[in-house]
């Protein structure tokens, strides 16, 4: 059996009330997690092995997600799920109303049972429009958006350079990407990562 | 087409959440964060006249239409995945010379951006930036 099929068990296994922890699984990094696995969606098509939307109920570990498309699903978090929310973190700090992008394996039930779940996920472009004490001020496609910076987590990368923790060569006018965390219902959010160009 | 060697991002499309909700369909109208698409720097002459990837010294990336495939590999992990392209982009000439590397992997230039789910096929969302090559078969 190959390995993707072992996982698959596996994660079923857990979904369905099974004892299996990430040491089961082995690394549920999702680089690891998702390195050995074929891609066999056809190109153009929708994965139904990923998911996305807002988290309108939390009941045990199922997360009940409207999708953007208001398709409904029910995601279930598993021992082995890995989470992520500006950094890796617990299911206790996920909360309604949040938005996720999930991937996992698609159940018979229809159930997403979860490799991976990031949690308020963006990762955005945009012009430095201001520089605030510890905040960006963006223009996001005609909307601005406000990038807080966050002590200890959030890093700039300038020009394929390792990650700093020194934002301070960031200028109004200049072009980032920011992948980060949004508050929901909000035009904020914080920083986790700011590439910006030379 | 020779295989392309560069950087691969993600971006949002199609209905979404958050600061996504302005994203739209794309060029070709069809963009889904759900599907496997990705964005193409030369679908047409408005959307090369805005990637303009030959600025940073980037050749070989063949003008192609919507719906066309590609075949994204993340040179870290060796993961591969297929997708049609749906919009324009990346914005190759705002990051002229950026460079990505995972250990002796690197690539340079930002040369195709994948949907959430394609990109997730391949690496983590949490990692934004990733070295990788790009084909056609």
């Amino acid at each position: 059996m190959n390995q993707t099929m072992d996982r698959r068990r596996l994660l079923a296994t857990a979904a369905l009330g099974g004892v299996v922890g990430a040491t089961g699984l082995g690394s549920l990094a999702p680089e690891a997690a998702f390195a050995a696995e074929p891609a066999t969606i056809e190109p153009g098509a929708p994965d139904p092995n990923f998911a996305e939307g807002r988290i309108s109920r939390i009941s045990g570990s199922m997360l009940l997600v409207t999708g953007s498309d208001t398709v409904l699903h029910s995601i279930r978090i598993t021992d082995g799920t890995s989470i992520w929310k500006l950094h890796p973190t617990t299911f206790d700090r996920v909360v309604v109303g949040d938005g996720l992008y999930a991937r996992g394996v698609r159940l018979p039930d229809g159930t997403l049972a979860a490799d991976s779940v990031w949690v308020n996920i963006v990762n955005l472009h945009g012009h430095i429009a201001a520089v605030g004490r510890n905040v960006l001020h963006l223009d996001h496609q005609g909307r601005r958006i406000v990038a807080h910076v966050v002590p200890d987590r959030s890093a700039a990368v300038y020009n394929g350079t390792p990650a700093v923790s020194d934002l301070s060569l960031l200028r109004v006018g200049r072009h980032v990407q920011v992948l980060g965390a949004w508050h929901p219902d909000t035009n904020e959010i914080d920083i986790a990562t700011v590439y910006a160009a030379a | 087409m020779a295989a392309l060697r560069g950087e691969v991002s993600w971006f949002c499309c199609g209905s979404a959440w958050g600061p996504c909700g302005t994203a739209g369909g794309g060029a070709c109208g069809t963009c889904s964060s759900g599907n496997y698409q990705h964005a193409w720097p030369n679908t047409s002459d408005a959307c090369l006249a805005i990637t303009r990837p030959d600025r940073c010294g980037v050749t070989g990336v063949t003008r192609r239409g919507c719906g066309f495939r590609h075949y994204t590999t993340n040179l870290c992990t060796g993961a591969r995945v297929g997708t049609t392209i749906a919009d324009c982009g990346p914005q190759t000439d705002l990051f002229c010379g950026e460079r990505t590397c995972c250990g002796s992997a690197c690539g340079s230039n930002r040369i195709i951006d994948l949907t959430p789910a394609a990109y997730s096929a391949i690496a983590s969302l949490s990692a934004g930036l990733r070295p990788c090559s790009v084909d056609t078969v």
